[in-house]
């Protein structure tokens, strides 16, 4: 079983959960951009949640099947077309040989995902076959390699439909709100009070120089109580750093793994997707939130995929 | 070990939902890079499930966590905190000898493309500022902005210089350069904006996973002189 491409789009990569373990000598995590969809993709197709997918962006290469395959999309929608026929998102489906797969028109998002029943072989580097500098290219072919029982076994679902209600949670969640959460950071309390009170209250929208290091944030120039140097210091997924242009940079999993910028907050996990979702031409406002609530709704939604 | 060790005043804050920092006062000092790296150390032997990476800088050590894995993520810091300095001054098992990694540079002007114009800025001749780079022992403060690449200081006041205000769109693996008090290699072609005095032969990062990065903090670097000759002869970087 194989797929391959038939053209490349312009930023598409092989993602997995990650590569951990490493930053300490630089090395950054990379990993899926938009989390919840590529989980959801693989289940729906029944692969284990953190199984390695297609993670594209628009314009998004286009595919040939070499054999009939189980595949599901999620994530942005653009507009999938099955030969000349447009298909359903967020839902298994068969392909057959030598069917091709387009995508049509950024609608809706981002980011979307392409998951394919069965594990992409691909060389891993550091426990994760996530692409770091590279990009899948044209005429690039991958093997789809049949789950072995181990694997099976974690997935959640086998050929059982994953359940309705809970598809329409995730996609309402990354789609559906204007409400981006976030933890206050080291140097919260190093912005002037007028900084402080347009975060929380003037809209954000996404600067088109956003990619997978970082999203540029666009909204009211924030400043510093007192011009400050900072040494520095580890960042993660979801750090807002503070430019010295006043605009705020919230990084994303191609990250540098320290920075010295001033830190004010962290995006929550839970609302990263919708964060990475976000086209600029929507807005959205950013609001404070905690650590206890951030991890019981990261836990919850981790355990509808199980 | 020195005294420091059990004055040193860890405090905690949560980096969003999903890491810790530890952090020491904010400074650049061979001792707080001597504690980071101790507590560092602890952590490692401790194989925490859960934690999937340690990342130490200058004056902090922060961990990345699974949600799923640890509840209570500052009660979680300060216990942490509580066993390590309840293990007093205890030689951690495998502490190596910190011995000096020796580095050769060639400083010709061709590889060391910013020495004519810092030497005329300084006022000092090329000969001098590569007398005063090679002089220093340096101490690898942190390792990020690409793999591999070390933060190492402190570079002596009399050749201190700032990063050019417009970073170079390519500079060469193996160049090693100035920002302010710091020095640094490149370990592959990139961007970048440090002054750039000459190049080094030696691979800084290799993508084999029992090789990966030549440096890890709190190593100690000195740098040594070499012709071109024997760079041509000695270079394992694309060139």
């Amino acid at each position: 079983m194989s797929i391959q491409i038939i053209k490349q789009g312009i930023m598409d990569t092989l993602q997995d959960k990650g590569r951990y373990g490493f930053q300490h000598i630089g090395i950054p995590s990379c990993g899926y951009l938009d989390y919840l969809s590529a989980q959801l993709s693989n289940v729906i197709v029944g692969n284990p949640k953190d199984a390695p997918i297609f993670e594209l962006h628009f314009p998004a290469s286009s595919f040939i099947f070499k054999e009939d395959q189980t595949i599901c999309i999620s994530g942005a929608n653009f507009v999938p077309v099955l030969n000349d026929k447009s298909v359903a998102m967020n839902t298994a489906m068969h392909v057959c040989k030598n069917d091709t797969l387009h995508f049509m028109q950024p609608l809706l998002g981002k980011t979307c995902y392409l998951a394919i029943k069965g594990n992409i072989d691909s060389s891993s580097w550091l426990n994760s076959k996530s692409d770091f500098i590279s990009q899948i290219k044209t005429n690039d072919q991958f093997n789809i390699i049949v789950w072995d029982a181990e694997n099976k076994k974690n997935s959640p679902l086998s050929d059982e439909k994953f359940e309705s209600s809970i598809i329409d949670n995730i996609q309402k969640h990354i789609f559906n709100s204007n409400e981006i959460r976030f933890i206050p950071g080291p140097q919260w309390n190093d912005l002037s009070t007028e900084s402080i009170s347009n975060i929380l209250k003037q809209p954000f929208y996404t600067s088109l120089n956003s990619n997978r290091m970082g999203y540029k944030l666009k909204g009211p120039s924030l400043q510093l109580l007192e011009e400050k140097t900072y040494l520095s210091s580890a960042v993660t997924r979801g750090t807002m750093q503070l430019l010295p242009s006043g605009e705020v940079i919230v990084l994303m999993a191609n990250h540098q793994t320290i920075g010295g910028y001033a830190n004010i907050g962290q995006i929550i996990l839970v609302d990263l997707p919708k964060l990475v979702q976000h086209k600029s031409d929507t807005l959205f406002h950013l609001n404070l939130t905690n650590v206890a609530t951030a991890h019981s709704e990261y836990k919850q939604m981790q355990q509808w995929f199980s | 070990m020195s005294k420091l060790f059990s004055n040193f005043n860890w405090k905690v804050q949560a980096l969003g939902d999903h890491a810790i920092q530890f952090y020491l006062p904010a400074m650049m000092d061979p001792r707080v890079i001597g504690e980071i790296k101790n507590f560092n150390d602890f952590i490692v032997l401790e194989e925490i499930k859960g934690i999937k990476d340690i990342i130490p800088s200058y004056h902090s050590l922060t961990l990345i966590y699974d949600i799923e894995q640890i509840d209570e993520p500052i009660v979680f810091a300060n216990n942490l905190i509580g066993k390590y300095k309840g293990q007093g001054e205890v030689e951690l098992p495998n502490k190596e000898v910190n011995k000096i990694i020796e580095v050769p540079v060639c400083y010709d002007e061709n590889f060391g493309i910013d020495l004519i114009n810092m030497s005329s800025k300084l006022n000092l001749s090329i000969t001098e500022i590569i007398k005063i780079h090679t002089q220093n022992i340096y101490q690898v403060y942190c390792l990020g902005f690409m793999p591999g690449f070390a933060y190492m200081g402190e570079v002596s006041s009399k050749i201190q210089f700032p990063r050019h205000p417009q970073p170079r769109q390519n500079v060469s693996a193996g160049s090693v350069g100035i920002a302010g008090a710091q020095t640094g290699i490149y370990p592959m072609h990139s961007p970048g904006g440090w002054q750039i005095i000459g190049r080094t032969p030696v691979k800084i990062f290799d993508k084999d996973p029992k090789v990966l990065s030549k440096f890890k903090m709190g190593d100690q670097i000195k740098f040594y002189p070499i012709t071109r000759a024997e760079f041509d002869k000695l270079n394992q970087n694309e060139l």
